[in-house]
């Protein structure tokens, strides 16, 4: 058979922009995670309303992106391996939207807690660690989907299982706090903020088996934790 | 988008301590994407035995090779498709189904192509008997210059078919989709007929010889989008009692009605630079629309060659 002649030129050209719309996302809600952060780090409520005012921007991506789906779909009737990165666009968008979301959560969470709380060190670290891992989880998400490297993708696994190592860690920690009403207060808080960090792992580990669906066209959960002996890594 | 009491997130978490192990909301998800895939089956079917078992078949046109080394079955109750670019052979495969290639003296089938267990080009078989179980229609309705009746009538008196004619006639417009939009001008000449009716008239033309397999050679492609739906939900309910096969250029046809399809492609001999057709990929039409095994099949059903 002939080498193939590109056809099809402008839909491949319309496939590719939402593809790098999509993924942009992910390039937006790591701007926003960075300075929720920051906002944790550094008490900065100022920066957490902006964190919570930018999420118009992520959520505006959203409707962009659905909207070319939509279209895509409509007008182009895409097959095979086309149909198989919409629909996995189509995934990720959601999870971006989401991890938006979170952001917002854990913004709004660090004005709760007063001036000057009653801050533990071993928890803010924990969480810190947490934000590094999650952080570099949305980064390498979008590489591994950019690469269709599954391989890649399923690495996310690996320092999303530190994330949860790291969660319990600080619940153990606020169970020890003490009798402190602020303390704990500010403690219970936390644990919200760990939580919402944890999710952003989860999301980009959800955008790495949308990576793996569009390279292999099966779609598998890298973990399932109803399910943890079926998981990939028990399988290895 | 965000809810204000940031708990939009934590809605499927309701009740889960933050320490209990995280992800806990995916073992229902898995559950129901087991459900979904056992139950992908996007109609109700049941495949029945082979029809025609075709191994090994080539076929050439006055000593050049059209179509190289041919082999899938075609069950019962399934419609298949096949498609791929022109001069890929699809046709001329088709048309070893019901021995029409006898009809151009310089065409030649080896290999074979067994019908129901038989050798459908032994030499005990008659091919006026071929074509009475092995109906066809082509791309433009071709209807006699007769009357709507005469033109289902023709198969049935020319073969002796027992039984009452206006029933057989009646039946055969029924199951063709057509007996409402012409029980009432049965004697006007067929030619009077839309398109889409004429090509209705042909499939019911073809059903009335009571065959069990329809070669359908696109069967659509001259006809409006209108006529065109009629034709494909007619091949679904014929389904039920008879085997379809289909060859059709457009793509979104062949996703929408067959169970199988073939992809054919067209490349040139290695020696004699000869362009043959072959089979590159036989499988269910979902698996192929949705992650064909091929790269070839890739590129050609999502429109990058062409």
């Amino acid at each position: 058979m002939p080498l193939p002649t590109p056809n099809r030129a402008h839909f491949q050209e319309q496939l590719k922009t939402l593809e790098i719309s999509a993924l942009g996302g992910l390039d937006l809600v790591g701007e926003s995670f960075a300075r929720a952060l920051e906002t944790v780090a550094h008490h900065d409520v100022e920066l957490g309303s902006m964190v919570i005012a930018d999420d118009d921007r992520i959520d505006g991506r959203y409707l962009e992106v659905h909207q070319g789906i939509l279209s895509l779909l409509a007008l182009q009737a895409p097959v095979a391996g086309d149909l198989r990165l919409v629909a996995a666009l189509l995934h990720v968008i959601k999870h971006v939207e989401r991890m938006g979301d979170q952001c917002v959560n854990i913004a709004k969470l660090v004005p709760l807690d007063g001036h000057e709380p009653p801050a533990d060190d071993e928890i803010l670290s924990n969480i810190a660690r947490m934000g590094e891992l999650a952080g570099s989880l949305v980064v390498q998400a979008k590489q591994a989907f950019e690469r269709r490297d599954a391989e890649l993708a399923q690495d996310l696994v690996r320092q999303d299982d530190e994330i949860d190592r790291l969660n319990k860690a600080c619940f153990r920690r606020a169970l020890e706090i003490g009798d402190d009403a602020d303390a704990r207060e500010w403690a219970m808080h936390l644990m919200l903020i760990a939580r919402a960090i944890e999710r952003v792992g989860d999301n980009a580990v959800d955008i790495g088996e949308q990576t793996a669906f569009v390279v292999t066209g099966l779609f598998r959960e890298f973990e399932d934790a109803s399910h943890p002996e079926l998981s990939l890594d028990a399988r290895r | 988008m965000t809810d204000p009491s940031h708990s939009g997130e934590q809605r499927a978490d309701q009740g889960q301590d933050a320490a209990a192990p995280p992800r806990g909301e995916r073992s229902q998800r898995a559950v129901a994407i087991a459900g979904a895939v056992a139950g992908h089956a996007r109609r109700p079917r049941s495949p029945g035995g082979v029809i025609f078992s075709i191994e090994g078949v080539d076929v050439s046109y006055g000593g050049k090779l059209a179509v190289r080394d041919v082999s899938f079955d075609i069950r019962e109750h399934e419609i298949t498709a096949l498609i791929g670019p022109s001069g890929c052979g699809k046709s001329t495969l088709l048309r070893c189904l019901n021995r029409m290639n006898d009809l151009i003296p310089a065409a030649k089938v080896t290999g074979t192509v067994d019908y129901h267990g038989q050798d459908l080009y032994g030499p005990q078989v008659d091919a006026v008997e071929v074509r009475k179980r092995i109906g066809m229609v082509f791309q433009k309705p071709n209807p006699f210059p007769k009357s709507i009746y005469d033109n289902i009538a023709f198969g049935p008196r020319v073969l002796g078919m027992k039984g009452e004619m206006d029933e057989i006639v009646e039946r055969a417009l029924r199951r063709g989709a057509v007996w409402d939009e012409v029980k009432d001008r049965l004697k006007t000449n067929a030619f009077g007929m839309s398109g889409g009716q004429q090509q209705r008239l042909c499939i019911a033309r073809a059903l009335a010889t009571d065959p069990d397999v329809i070669l359908m050679d696109e069967p659509c492609s001259a006809l409006d989008p209108i006529s065109t739906g009629k034709i494909e939900e007619l091949m679904t309910e014929l389904r039920e009692s008879y085997s379809i096969v289909i060859v059709t250029h457009n793509m979104q046809q062949a996703a929408r009605v067959s169970d199988i399809t073939a992809f054919f492609t067209v490349e040139a001999e290695d020696d004699s630079g000869n362009r043959v057709g072959r089979v590159v990929e036989h499988d269910e039409t979902e698996k192929m629309f949705t992650n064909p095994s091929d790269q070839r099949t890739e590129a050609y059903i999502t429109g990058r060659v062409g």
